[in-house]
């Protein structure tokens, strides 16, 4: 079973996301923001991680700039579902080493389809 | 105490010093209030959207569980043979429907977390002016000489959707 690491400092986020993905047959472990992920990121293996991008510590894309210096995340997937939609932090997103860019509110079948193309 | 000098103000950026060119104090204080109640008022939203939130899903879950667990059980009456009380295939279909709308609710429950994101934003944009009314009518009040002003956000309004849509797909 694929495990996904779901981060977002909104709880209700962190249980539609959860409620979603193990609905679809996923493994979900959840992190309140960017520094509670890396550190549970290190502590075991993910084939994804789902990532908000405003969140108190550590943002999304600094989440996904400090796990692709590690090379064990070098190739993990690394999408950021978040409510900001401007190009210019999309850009930041994927220059940070994002795989994708989902603006919220997600669309439940859209988001496991989504995660169903991109993960290892 | 109120000060009425005439010395620059610490924090008041693009207005006017206080006294001849700036707003009367009376004014300035009344404007204050009105932000502040303004910044309550946001603050209780906040709190009633959370509540709200939080009761949606708790209902939300239960009535998920319980349309699995009807589902579980036609399954296992599907293998054993149907049952008095079990859903039977049109029943098990509809369950799946039912499941679907419930699925779909999803993208709309979202609101608390979108909507909160506005409200924090624009309540430190109203606390941000109240502070500076107040620093620019009274002066440097503080123990230390200069007024604390809640920060105005660097950033532009994280959340431009006005609608409960689901949100754009980008794969880089």
């Amino acid at each position: 079973m694929h495990s996904i690491l779901a981060v977002d400092d909104s709880a209700s986020m962190r249980q539609m996301v959860s409620f979603t993905l193990k609905n679809a047959g996923f493994n979900v472990v959840e992190a309140v923001d960017g520094q509670d992920a890396y550190e549970k990121a290190n502590s075991r293996d993910f084939n994804l991680v789902l990532t908000d991008q405003n969140m108190p510590r550590m943002d999304g894309i600094s989440l996904t700039k400090k796990l692709r210096e590690n090379p064990k995340f070098k190739s993990t997937p690394i999408l950021i579902l978040t409510t900001e939609s401007s190009d210019q932090m999309k850009q930041a997103g994927r220059a940070a080493g994002a795989t994708g860019w989902l603006v919220k509110p997600f669309d439940p079948a859209k988001l496991v389809e989504v995660i169903g193309k991109v993960i290892r | 105490m109120l000060a009425q000098d005439s010395s620059p103000p610490p924090h008041g950026a693009g207005l006017p010093p206080p006294g001849d060119a700036g707003l009367p104090l009376l004014a300035a204080a009344d404007l204050q209030d009105h932000l502040m109640v303004a910044q309550n008022d946001l603050e209780r939203l906040q709190r009633l959207l959370t509540d709200a939130c939080d009761q949606l899903l708790v209902h939300f879950y239960g009535a998920s569980g319980e349309l699995r667990t009807l589902l579980a059980q036609g399954a296992h009456g599907a293998v054993d043979g149907p049952a008095a009380g079990l859903p039977g295939a049109l029943e098990a279909a509809q369950l799946h429907k039912a499941m679907e709308h419930m699925a779909g609710a999803i993208t709309a429950m979202q609101f608390q977390d979108m909507a909160s994101q506005l409200v924090a934003h624009t309540s430190r944009r109203l606390r941000n002016c109240a502070d500076r009314l107040a620093a620019q009518a009274m002066g440097d009040d503080d123990e230390d000489g200069s007024a604390v002003v809640e920060e105005m956000p660097l950033r532009p309004n994280p959340v431009t959707q006005d609608e409960m849509d689901a949100g754009s797909v980008e794969l880089f």
